[in-house]
């Protein structure tokens, strides 16, 4: 067996990242925490910041809350941070906006950030907001593509207008710091460096109070349900769909509600008030599924205006790969299992 | 004082336009305008609120409307008006301050905060939690640090009683109950309640300025809600970018896994779960 | 001359627009399909004031004028002809009458609840042996002590079956028959002697009632006489000349519907490799719609125009209700050839539309009546006579 440790000194280019002296500037990347980790919009918005600092020529710092979250930071550097802050509290423990405002606010009077970047996150937008109108700041909400200004040193960034149609391109010449929200899944993950490694800075913090108080779950509480022709996502399936099941647990895993075509109502799978057809329902969601649909013009002309469409059928002259975005010319039963496995 | 402020807007209807990717632009064939949808359900919240004998328990809470940003005319606030609220202030600009294309959300906040403090404050500020066009939710906490009042932003459903607003929020596990004491900014979503009709006889009459209408709508200058310089919009509009055209019939290949894969990665990129 | 709405008016239908799509569309294939009266939707619309649109605020109306009825007309048209025929009969002649000839005391009593929507109003004119032949009626109305009895039967009663309130026209005097004669009466249906005999099983607007009365002993007291005893004639000629225009309305809406189903379907349909829409065949059939439909809605607008100020409009309501059921029953049919044989089917709207706007050319006034008004209109002004 070869000596590897040779192999292992050349590859393993430790590359300590030494602090950039904070004091004003640089890009800085509020991080999301779910489950104890640091949540993916959070990794896209650091490969945002990347690119956007190499051009303005400035440093990446990322700040982590959070209770026993320390550990965290190693992520924020492999993914790109030339720095890191953590505010490590008890009261920081669950997301809560006076506390976590308090600690922001604090670190940002001092270190008089160029940019920030929060995930587009309800957490992220509330926080984002009340911050910039503290700090005088203009913000930018759900961005999916920025580019920069370089003359003045303005982020330009996209975001959707009537949930996509097109994107508005916008920027804060001249107030700072500029405040933008990444929309998950817009920017790409960066590559995390696993050699990358750095010494977080531990904040002293002081959070706030919370204003807002958790009572509880709300028992009892029912939402008005949303009609199917107003449905943002929907799950359809048809006679070649084969396990229905699987078709209702796809829509589960999405939070889609269930339709079809006249097939899976002959089925017995679906009610009369569930076919999309210009003789049934119309319906105009961001996403529609079609399971084993073959796709005649009544049921394609009740649902050509969905924003986006997958089509999965064994024949691959179905009509309805005609109007799907992404077809598959397979059959259901051996394609779901796999798509409901790799949605986790 | 006014007991619950309602910050209304409007919205090009998007049935009206069409969006042409191949030109890169848009037209709009039937210049038609909405209220915001989000704002509706803010509305039909209050009045609710209202009806209800509260906050505070008073008999006859006060709704008043504001808008959302500067509008060249009054006609959303008519409207909120008509289906319910018992007044509302129209915000005039001056020269090129005036239009929804300029106003910013953190020029409003200032305004409004104004608009607010003149009234003699209130105990509760309703708006809608996102626009339908630009999806931007920033004026409810916008306003709410300008005033210094707690916020809790997308609820589902809200009620105040006894000096306390109580809402309904989804997590992650399901809906939970949240509550904050007043004065405070609440942000609803669009889509939880059914707003209701204005009454037809009240329409008429907010409309044509007449009867218990008479003095509904009141009309402010924002120049003496702030000083000028207060006046300038913080973001600046740099131009539209069209999505490329849509290719429809893209087939997908590999294995049923591998299929699957691709369809996750593209279902994950669109819906929010 | 100033051809735009007011502020109220644009408010006002944009109001009615949410509420006919959001309320009464999805119920209409139902309610055609079940023979049911949508009960529970004019109720809604009593809730915020539209079953009294064009009565004044001080009986509980909402004040908007005939262009506002008409606005109302129009937009329920387009969703439903069979909720927009409830409210036509209700509002346009059955109310109407009270409305235009009634005393303060009747307004007071009886147009408040129905501008409110409490109660419902139909109109009692018809008989089996005087349908366009209207002064051919009956019903006799003998005077008794301070009441008046009624006896006799009216036949094909929109809302009939369920109305609270009726006018009928009984003939008081028969040796003068229609000048003179014929008496106009406020009936309340829950009073002994009334009785719904049948309702009559209709090609269209199955949605309505249609209802056979009759009076068997009727007693009537005397201050429910509407107008001066012997003037009924002109009360219903009145209350006719004004539902005439509304129906025209309705036509507009129906035709309108016609129109933004063809033209979606001419653009989604594609045979031979290319959409219906660039067929020229398809193109002059729906352009030949369209100019229909825009010189109807001049018609029935100016002629709203007309009321709203007080100007003389009777023969011009006659040509709004001609045009406005022949624009209507044109526009289906081109709508039914554009769908071809998805429009003859049930679960699509237009078979419905298509039965239901057959009936516009024949009630309330049946399109040779409407012409007869019109013609005798016209050489009246030129010094000739013509007497129906």
């Amino acid at each position: 067996m070869a000596d590897m440790s040779y192999l292992d000194l050349l590859m393993a280019q430790q590359e300590e990242v030494s602090e950039a002296e904070g004091g004003g500037g640089g890009i800085w990347v509020v991080a999301d925490v779910v489950n104890g980790a640091v949540a993916p919009v959070t990794l896209e918005a650091l490969g945002a910041a990347r690119t956007l600092a190499g051009a303005l020529g400035a440093y990446v710092y990322g700040v982590v809350l959070g209770e026993d979250v320390a550990d965290l930071s190693a992520t924020l550097y492999q993914a790109g941070a030339d720095g890191v802050r953590v505010a490590d509290h008890p009261a920081l423990a669950q997301f809560a906006l006076e506390p976590y405002l308090k600690v922001l606010s604090d670190l940002f009077e001092a270190e008089k950030p160029e940019v920030i970047l929060f995930g587009a996150t309800s957490a992220g937008q509330e926080l984002a907001a009340r911050l910039a109108q503290r700090m005088g700041g203009g913000l930018i909400e759900h961005v999916m593509s920025a580019n920069l200004d370089e003359s003045t040193r303005t982020v330009q960034g996209a975001f959707p207008i009537y949930g996509g149609e097109y994107f508005e391109v916008v920027a804060c010449p001249e107030a700072r710091p500029q405040f933008l929200t990444i929309e998950p899944g817009a920017f790409s993950a960066p590559f995390l460096d696993p050699y990358r490694k750095g010494e977080p800075k531990m904040l002293e913090v002081e959070p706030g109070e919370p204003a807002v108080r958790v009572v509880g779950p709300a028992g009892g509480f029912e939402p008005l349900a949303v009609p199917l022709a107003q449905a943002p996502v929907i799950v359809a399936a048809g006679r070649q769909a084969g396990d229905f099941g699987l078709v209702k647990q796809l829509a589960a895993r999405l939070g889609a509600q269930v339709a079809g075509d006249r097939g899976a109502r002959d089925a017995g799978w679906i009610g009369a008030e569930q076919i999309v057809d210009v003789r049934g329902v119309t319906v105009a969601p961001q996403v529609y599924v079609a399971v084993g649909i073959r796709g005649d013009t009544f049921h394609n002309a009740a649902m050509e205006g969905a924003r986006f469409i997958v089509a999965i059928h064994p024949d691959p002259t179905a009509p309805i790969f005609q109007v799907a975005d992404l077809c598959l010319e397979a059959e259901p039963k051996d394609v779901l299992p796999a798509l409901l496995e790799a949605l986790g | 004082m006014p007991n619950i402020i309602v910050l209304i807007g409007r919205v090009l209807d998007p049935s009206g336009i069409v969006f042409n990717r191949r030109a890169g632009r848009l037209f709009v064939n039937r210049e038609e305008y909405l209220l915001q949808p989000a704002d509706r359900c803010a509305l039909e919240a209050a009045l609710r609120i209202k009806e209800a004998g509260q906050p505070k328990g008073s008999p006859s809470a006060e709704v008043v409307a504001l808008p959302r940003t500067l509008l060249p005319d009054d006609d959303v606030l008519r409207q909120a008006v008509a289906t319910g609220a018992d007044r509302a202030i129209h915000l005039v600009g001056a020269g090129e301050y005036t239009g929804f294309a300029n106003a910013d959300d953190a020029l409003m906040a200032r305004v409004l905060a104004a608009v607010v403090e003149r009234l003699g404050g209130a105990d509760l500020v309703l708006t809608g939690a996102t626009t339908l066009d630009t999806g931007q939710g920033q004026l409810g906490p916008r306003l709410a640090e300008a005033l210094g009042w707690p916020q809790i932003v997308d609820v589902w459903h809200v009620e105040a009683a006894d000096g306390r607003v109580r809402a309904v929020r989804q997590e992650k596990d399901g809906f939970v109950a949240v509550e904050a004491d007043l004065p405070a900014v609440v942000t609803v979503l669009p889509g939880v309640l059914k707003p209701r009709y204005p009454d037809g006889a009240r329409l008429i009459n907010v409309y044509r300025g007449v009867k218990e209408m008479a003095n509904a709508l009141e009309q402010w200058d924002v120049a003496d809600l702030v000083e000028a310089q207060a006046l300038k919009p913080l973001v600046e509009r740099r131009g539209q970018e069209f999505p490329a055209e849509r290719e429809r019939g893209a087939r997908v290949s590999g294995t049923p896994a591998q299929m699957a894969q691709t369809v996750a990665e593209a279902l994950r990129q669109r819906v929010r779960r | 001359m100033d051809f735009t709405f007011s502020p109220e008016h644009v408010a006002l239908r944009r109001m009615i627009r949410e509420f006919a799509e959001t309320e009464v569309a999805p119920i209409a294939a139902e309610i055609d399909r079940e023979h049911k009266v949508p009960h529970d939707v004019l109720h809604k619309l009593g809730q915020i004031g539209l079953l009294g649109i064009c009565f004044p605020q001080e009986y509980g109306g909402m004040g908007a004028g005939e262009a506002g009825y008409c606005i109302l007309m129009e937009e329920l048209g387009r969703v439903c002809t069979s909720t927009a025929t409830n409210v036509g009969a209700h509002i346009g002649i059955g109310a109407m009458a009270i409305h235009l000839d009634g005393s303060e005391e009747q307004k007071r009593k009886y147009l408040v609840p129905l501008a409110r929507g409490e109660k419902m109003a139909a109109f009692g004119l018809t008989e089996s042996n005087a349908g366009s032949d209207a002064a051919n009626i009956r019903t006799r109305a003998v005077r008794e002590g301070d009441s008046w009895i009624l006896d006799g039967g009216k036949v094909y009663i929109t809302n009939g079956g369920y109305a609270q309130i009726i006018t009928v026209m009984a003939v008081t005097d028969p040796a003068l028959g229609a000048r003179g004669g014929v008496t106009a009466f406020i009936v309340e249906t829950d009073w002994p002697g009334f009785k719904v005999a049948r309702e009559e099983d209709k090609m269209g607007i199955r949605g309505t009632s249609t209802a056979e009365l009759v009076f068997e002993e009727l007693r009537v007291p005397h201050e429910n006489v509407l107008g001066k005893v012997g003037e009924g004639f002109v009360t219903f000629m009145r209350s006719l000349d004004m539902g005439r225009l509304t129906l025209g309305a309705a036509g507009l809406g129906g035709a309108q519907a016609a129109l933004e189903w063809s033209v979606r379907w001419a653009k989604t349909r594609k045979q031979f490799g290319a959409e219906l829409a660039l067929k020229q065949s398809v193109q002059w059939m729906i352009a030949n719609l369209a100019t229909e439909i825009e010189a109807l809605r001049s018609l029935v607008y100016r002629v709203a125009w007309m009321v709203d100020n007080h100007q003389p409009f009777a023969q011009l309501a006659a040509m709004c209700k001609m045009y406005g059921s022949e624009v209507a029953s044109r526009s289906i049919d081109v709508a039914l050839q554009i769908h071809g044989g998805l429009g003859y089917t049930r679960d699509f709207p237009i078979e419905r539309a298509f039965r239901d706007a057959r009936i516009a050319e024949i009630f309330e006034g049946t399109n040779e009546i409407q012409r007869i008004v019109i013609a005798t209109n016209i050489f009246r002004d030129h010094g000739v006579r013509i007497r129906a």
